[in-house]
């Protein structure tokens, strides 16, 4: 018996072991989720209860079956500091994304949300089982052709039910299922379709347009937010390593501060600074002889005025990150250069700057790929704009890709068309992937986990 | 071959610099030579303000040569006037560059001191001094606190919620004097415990108020009157988020970082790692469609679950390093003696770990402080939007008259953010390099 135990407590070995811990684990969830529904759609019509529900049935399932199971299981129980985190990953994040995926094959979008369209509402003049009279031809009445296979909802007061057409002739209507209630009203419903791989192709017929320019410029963003955040940084930092700098202290935490409020309000307070008219910047430049300067309505100068606003939001970050990294070079070896009479440039350039690269490649790489999905700054500053001819609407100067995707699934430019802007996440996050691994593999941030 | 190649690649690029500025900035189309209505110009300006700091090197430089000429003389020794020059001339550029870094953050808070929106109109003050009258210094004829009036108009506060803001502020006065006591005193041990014992009641009897706090106090017109609500809103939403993001990513943390016999622990590592690439947000209306399954849509609860999937991986990846670089002997010596995986986690690491905890709490706080994309989406209704949503509504709305408002909402908004970074830098600091950082 005691043999028994001891073995159930080591944990199976290899991929087999894993996939059998992640089998049961899944299962678990997939089980009490499964109980929570059930209850749900049992005892809904009777009580009114809220979707939440679920999420709480489940949890209370979950709790008592990761014990039980425990218990047959002794060491699964390793895999139950995963489950917290786990859980709410799969449905807060991966099944977002699942949904996300699927949508960038169809063509979802404000007119096609599913939702019947109620200026083809129709009122029924007659209904017996599926056969419906129409006051009005059906074709008309509810601007289909041909009308076969078209989903529509019948409803009356308190009562709804979705239906297929089968076949429709003049104001008669034929339904794929009988409603259970008299039917008052017809309606078409704008469902949407599985449209493969036609949003891609789409983005690519008009990349002349949008995405070979969008990418271009958001290529462009990040490689020169992050070298000129980079070079200030490590100016500043150089500077304030200087042991013999008086109030060091003071200038790092004065210096810090655009890093420490929140950047949707300094955003809009540098939308309002760079208007061409009253802004406090043009006004600025007219003292000193400079004709104001059209930073937000121009689409080279909106470039311009991105990447110095980027450069105020995040050189605090670099300057700190070049301190931290300055501080775990050796003294002994500044003293042995002095000894060897190395001068103080040919210190900087012999001993700190070829040290300093280690610790910040990984840091301006991290920060390559935070500015490349910087949707923020785009979108608070410029919102894409200024238009720039021959683009798309939803993709103007300044427009970078999230925010290229940003714009066609939620603004009136884009239409609502979430596909669409699903299948942009997508390609976002391809790009995003590539980007990282080659960061992993520079860095070899994986190698060592393993 | 590397210098070269270095330099060609800097070449190329000043190049591309010039290219751009020659034709693009500064062709026809672009910039036009041409005054702004109501600005003052002056010819030539840039001669005088770079004359103007030739001025103060030179006198930086005749200080130096003084100076060290007076003290070379007193003490009877030789040495250089450069060095002090050269910091005298460092100490110049870092001033120059904090001007110009402060620049906004002085125009807004003058801009929400002054009630005739200034900023925002053709009126040329004349005052007689050329930086006032084109207003590159901010002109306040009469400085007034009407804007910040208009934001907490009507608000009613009971008398205990006044007693518990009353606690909140002496409670952060005793941090920040102990802070002040710990920098100037030696270090004592009471010290360190009565500051946390402070923060600890500062932050529960601030939560106290968020909770009490009901949308029914705010009997003021107009949406500027709900602004406290909304930071009210905020903080709850914020630190029930960062809440839950410790408790998600602790346990997963420790389980990474100790767990090593696990097989399918570097794969199921991946899987957080690459899940968090997908760009979050643009899932806004599978999260939308979710929520609005789950009925919590205008719910605190739904926003707060649909942020905290965001921070799951990032927070456990952190918290995994922070575990790593603690030795694992202490807890070895823990398991010979017969504690279990949970008890050692619970009874040596979790008390080790507060100062990373604190990091992740922060982080998501601060991240989720002023978000207002998903919250506009989650968030119908004045009455429960955050800070983010609130000042957003701003700026969209009729932006030149409610500037001055919007400045003394920034204002406002920002002090409690301010407040936590300077207050846990080095919780900042150090989280971050811990992240990113490896050695």
């Amino acid at each position: 018996m005691g043999g028994f135990i001891l073995r159930t407590m080591r944990h199976p070995p290899g991929i087999k072991g894993f996939l059998l811990a992640l089998l049961l684990l899944l299962s678990l969830l997939l089980l009490s989720t499964g109980v929570g529904l059930f209850t749900f759609f049992l005892l809904e019509p009777h009580l009114d209860l809220p979707g939440w529900t679920i999420l709480l049935v489940a949890f209370l399932v979950l709790v008592p079956g990761a014990v039980a199971v425990g218990r047959l299981f002794p060491w699964l129980t390793d895999w139950y500091y995963f489950l917290p985190a786990l859980a709410f990953l799969l449905v807060f994040t991966l099944y977002p994304i699942g949904l996300t995926v699927y949508l960038a094959f169809t063509d979802y979008s404000g007119q096609k949300n599913n939702f019947p369209d109620r200026s083809t509402e129709t009122a029924v003049v007659k209904q017996e089982g599926v056969r419906l009279l129409l006051e009005e031809p059906v074709a008309e009445a509810l601007r289909c052709d041909p009308c076969q296979g078209e989903p529509v909802e019948v409803y009356a007061e308190g009562h709804r039910m979705r239906a297929r057409i089968l076949e429709a002739q003049g104001a008669e209507l034929l339904l794929d299922r009988a409603p259970p209630f008299q039917a008052e009203f017809v309606a078409k419903v704008n469902a949407f379709r599985f449209v493969g791989f036609k949003n891609f192709a789409f983005i690519l017929s008009q990349a002349n347009q949008a995405l070979f320019p969008v990418f271009a410029w958001n290529v462009v963003f990040a490689t020169a937010t992050v070298l000129l955040n980079a070079l200030l940084g490590l100016i500043l930092g150089l500077i304030l390593n200087n042991r013999a700098l008086k109030l060091r202290n003071f200038y790092r935490t004065l210096l810090i501060i655009s890093w420490a409020l929140p950047g949707v309000i300094t955003v809009q307070v540098w939308v309002a600074l760079l208007n061409y008219n009253f802004g406090a910047i043009n006004r600025l430049l007219g003292v000193l002889g400079v004709y104001p300067i059209p930073w937000l309505n121009d689409p080279d100068w909106a470039k311009v005025a991105i990447l110095l606003v980027n450069l105020w939001l995040g050189f605090p970050y670099m300057m700190t990150a070049t301190l931290g990294a300055l501080s775990t070079i050796p003294d002994e070896l500044y003293e042995a250069a002095r000894v060897d009479g190395a001068t103080p440039w040919q210190a900087l350039w012999g001993i700190t700057l070829p040290l300093l690269e280690k610790p910040m490649v990984p840091i301006l790489l991290s920060s390559f790929a935070f500015n490349f999905n910087n949707f923020y700054i785009i979108y608070l500053l410029t919102g894409g704009g200024p238009a720039q001819e021959g683009r798309l609407a939803t993709a103007q100067a300044t427009d970078i890709l999230i925010s290229w995707a940003y714009k066609t699934a939620f603004s009136a430019e884009g239409q609502s068309a979430y596909g669409l802007g699903a299948a942009i996440s997508l390609i976002i996050f391809a790009i995003t992937v590539a980007i990282s691994l080659v960061n992993f593999r520079v860095t070899g941030a994986l190698r060592e986990v393993r | 071959m590397r210098k070269v190649l270095a330099f060609l690649l800097t070449g190329l690029v000043l190049y591309g610099v010039y290219w751009f500025a020659a034709t693009r900035l500064f062709d026809e189309g672009s910039y036009r030579k041409q005054v702004a209505f109501g600005s003052v110009f002056v010819p030539y300006g840039w001669a005088y303000a770079l004359g103007f700091l030739l001025l103060l090197v030179l006198l930086v430089l005749l200080y130096s040569v003084g100076y060290t000429a007076l003290t070379n003389r007193l003490q009877g020794r030789r040495r250089s006037p450069w060095p002090l020059f050269l910091q005298g001339i460092t100490h110049l550029f870092l001033w120059v560059l904090i001007l110009l870094v402060y620049y906004p953050v002085v125009q807004v808070v003058a801009a929400s001191f002054d009630p005739t929106n200034n900023l925002f109109s053709f009126r040329r003050p004349d005052t007689g001094f050329l930086i006032l009258d084109a207003k590159v210094i901010p002109y306040l004829p009469q400085p007034s606190l009407e804007n910040y009036a208009k934001l907490v108009e009507g608000v009613i506060l009971y008398p205990y919620q006044l007693g518990l803001l009353l606690l909140a502020g002496l409670a952060l006065l005793g941090v920040g004097g102990i802070g002040l006591m710990r920098r100037l005193l030696p270090e004592e041990d009471w010290m360190g415990f009565w500051q946390g014992r402070l923060l600890l009641l500062m932050a529960l009897s601030v939560f106290a108020l968020a909770l009490t706090l009901s949308p029914d106090q705010f009997t003021g017109q107009g949406t500027e009157t709900k602004f406290l609500l909304w930071v009210r809103n905020t903080f709850l939403i914020s630190g029930l988020t960062g809440l839950l993001a410790v408790l998600l990513t602790a346990t997963a943390g420790y389980a990474f970082a100790r767990f090593r016999h696990l097989p399918g622990r570097y794969p199921l590592l991946l899987f957080f790692i690459f899940v968090q690439m997908f760009p979050g947000f643009l899932a806004l209306v599978a999260i939308y469609y979710l929520l609005s399954w789950l009925n919590l849509l205008n719910t605190f609860t739904g926003l707060v679950l649909a942020y905290s999937g965001g921070i799951i991986s990032f927070g456990t990846w952190v918290y995994k390093g922070y575990l790593e670089s603690i030795s694992p002997s202490l807890e070895e010596a823990a398991m010979v003696d017969g504690a279990t995986k949970w008890q050692v986690f619970t009874k040596i690491l979790l008390p080790l770990s507060a100062p990373m905890f604190v990091f992740i709490f922060l982080l998501q706080f601060v991240g989720t402080y002023s978000e207002f994309v998903l919250a506009n989406l989650v968030l119908t209704g004045v009455e429960s939007w955050n800070v983010g949503v609130g000042l957003r509504s701003f700026t969209t709305g009729q932006f030149q008259t409610k500037w001055g408002i919007f400045a003394a909402a920034s204002v406002l908004g920002s002090l409690p953010i301010l407040f936590l970074f300077y207050g846990f830098q080095q919780y900042f600091v150090s989280g971050y390099t811990a992240g990113a950082v490896k050695e």
